[in-house]
């Protein structure tokens, strides 16, 4: 398998790849998995305002799907609420050049933070 | 390689031995002749060619007479396979092989089961072993070949071809043994076993990638598969490749069992012992019937494919190299027992002639550390992860 350098640079130093300390006000958390595709994503997002003040991850997943988590999170950081639920991973990560047959696992990169935004309603 | 490279994919193929290239190098530049030509320059590369037979034959317990040579060990296990089984016509062929066989006789297998003939994959115990008991039971009247391998490429555990064997000929069966892991590595009379064709190679072994052999015991024949010239008996067409057979002769001249298999052995028991502390790692394969030069563990938690890519500069393969570009998990490890994840959380490490000591303890920091930042990765994962 042949890596971006992108997706290499996000993979090596993931910063956003942690926990964030509990009880922290306005924490909404979601997952998502697919085993099929041995494939699991945790984000952990704090709101405050209307605002997501931090994004945090964990995943199990291939090289590319822990490099698209990364920079989902680094997009989400200090972006409005109502335009981080446009979040669209494919169009975001299109500079990892994620090959085809590995998209369906950057769909699950979707659904769990879809999941934090079904927590915070 | 780079040297911050650690390279323990012998398995996979060996860095060719310095003696095995000086060998081939004046073989290149000084005899050129076609060994099959008449004259001078064609009788002595026809001289070279027959002193590496002679050579690999001592290696193996083969009379040289024996063995044919191919481009590997691939084509040795094709030529086997269906020089055996497309003889026949006009009647039932039955074929008995493993399940955690190379691809190069489990696709031959599939390619032979679409033109007609019937195929019994007989299944590997959990610790990889292929029970004889299971061989001999899935013979039937209509068998015409068994083909287990000797070492599995994957996890080295060793197969008792001595057992299969003998219970092939008491029923009249031809035996083939795929020993591309194992000759040179453990000792093989092939005189003295019950086996009736044998796939060798060469790189394996420190040799020159591109040649292998077949050993076709006395009074088995085979339906050649190249067609176009009487080399080899008419058993494979094909001007022989020189350079090669000098460099496999010599390869196998070079390989001593009795001498390198403990040195190897102590080597991957080494690393076994550093990467044990790692915690829920597991051994694939049987440790009591083991080769001496693999060690497949499985890091359960973490997905194989980052694993790898953390360990970039570490050239370990996830399984077999033949079927490293695709997705799918190791056909022997699930095949054994293990799941889709745990398979693909496994690495064969294989280490060879010129492994160091201090490269296996390095080895072993950097796998250490690759596991823990990826668990660190994914600390709240669920079981399935790990299972």
């Amino acid at each position: 398998m042949e890596y971006s350098p992108a997706v290499v640079r996000h993979f090596d130093a993931p910063n956003r790849a942690r926990e964030l300390p509990p009880g922290t006000p306005g924490l909404v958390s979601g997952e998502a998995e697919d085993r099929t595709l041995h494939v699991w994503v945790r984000f952990e997002l704090e709101l405050e305002a209307g605002i997501v003040r931090a994004a945090a991850f964990q995943a199990y997943g291939c090289p590319h799907t822990i490099a698209a988590a990364n920079v989902v999170a680094e997009w989400l950081e200090g972006r409005r609420v109502e335009a981080a639920r446009s979040l669209d991973v494919r169009a975001l990560c299109a500079g990892l050049e994620v090959p085809v047959e590995k998209l369906g696992k950057l769909l699950r990169i979707e659904d769990a933070v879809s999941a934090c935004w079904r927590t915070a309603e | 390689m780079s040297s911050a490279e650690i390279y323990l994919d012998y398995a996979a193929t060996a860095p060719i031995d310095p003696a095995v290239a000086a060998a081939m190098m004046e073989c290149m530049t000084r005899e050129f002749g076609n060994p099959s030509s008449q004259h001078a320059a064609g009788k002595r590369a026809r001289a070279l060619v027959e002193a590496a037979r002679e050579a690999i034959g001592a290696r193996v317990g083969a009379p040289a007479e024996r063995l044919v040579f191919t481009s590997g060990a691939t084509e040795s296990n094709n030529l086997a396979l269906n020089g055996v089984l497309k003889r026949t016509r006009g009647r039932a062929v039955h074929l008995v092989t493993s399940r955690i066989e190379h691809k190069s006789v489990l696709d031959v297998a599939r390619a032979l089961n679409n033109s007609g003939v019937a195929v019994t994959y007989v299944p590997a115990a959990p610790g990889g072993y292929v029970e004889p008991e299971r061989v001999i039971e899935a013979i039937t009247a209509d068998t015409q070949l068994v083909s287990i391998m000797h070492v599995n490429n994957e996890t080295g555990v060793v197969q008792d071809i001595a057992a299969i064997g003998a219970a092939c000929r008491e029923r009249g069966v031809l035996f083939h043994v795929d020993a591309a892991q194992s000759a040179g590595k453990l000792p093989l009379d092939l005189t003295a076993l019950p086996v009736d064709l044998c796939s060798l190679t060469a790189h394996k072994l420190c040799g020159p990638k591109g040649v292998g052999a077949l050993y076709i015991a006395p009074r088995t024949t085979l339906l050649p598969q190249l067609l176009g010239g009487e080399q080899e008996r008419g058993l494979r067409a094909g001007t022989l490749a020189t350079p090669q057979i000098v460099g496999m002769g010599k390869a196998y001249e070079l390989a001593d069992p009795g001498r390198e298999a403990p040195r190897l052995a102590a080597l991957r028991d080494r690393l076994w012992e550093a990467l044990r502390g790692i915690s829920g790692v597991r051994q694939n394969g049987d440790a009591g019937r083991r080769a001496p030069h693999v060690l497949n563990v499985a890091f359960p938690g973490v997905e194989g494919e980052s694993l790898r890519l953390a360990l970039r500069d570490l050239a370990v393969s996830a399984g077999s190299a033949c079927a490293a570009d695709s997705p799918e998990a190791s056909h022997v490890l699930t095949g054994m027992g293990l799941s889709d994840t745990l398979a693909g959380s496994s690495l064969r490490f294989s280490v060879g002639r010129f492994t160091r000591d201090d490269e296996v303890t390095a080895a072993a920091a950097w796998v250490a550390n690759a596991v823990a930042r990826l668990r660190g990765l994914a600390k709240s994962a669920p079981s399935w992860c790990s299972a």
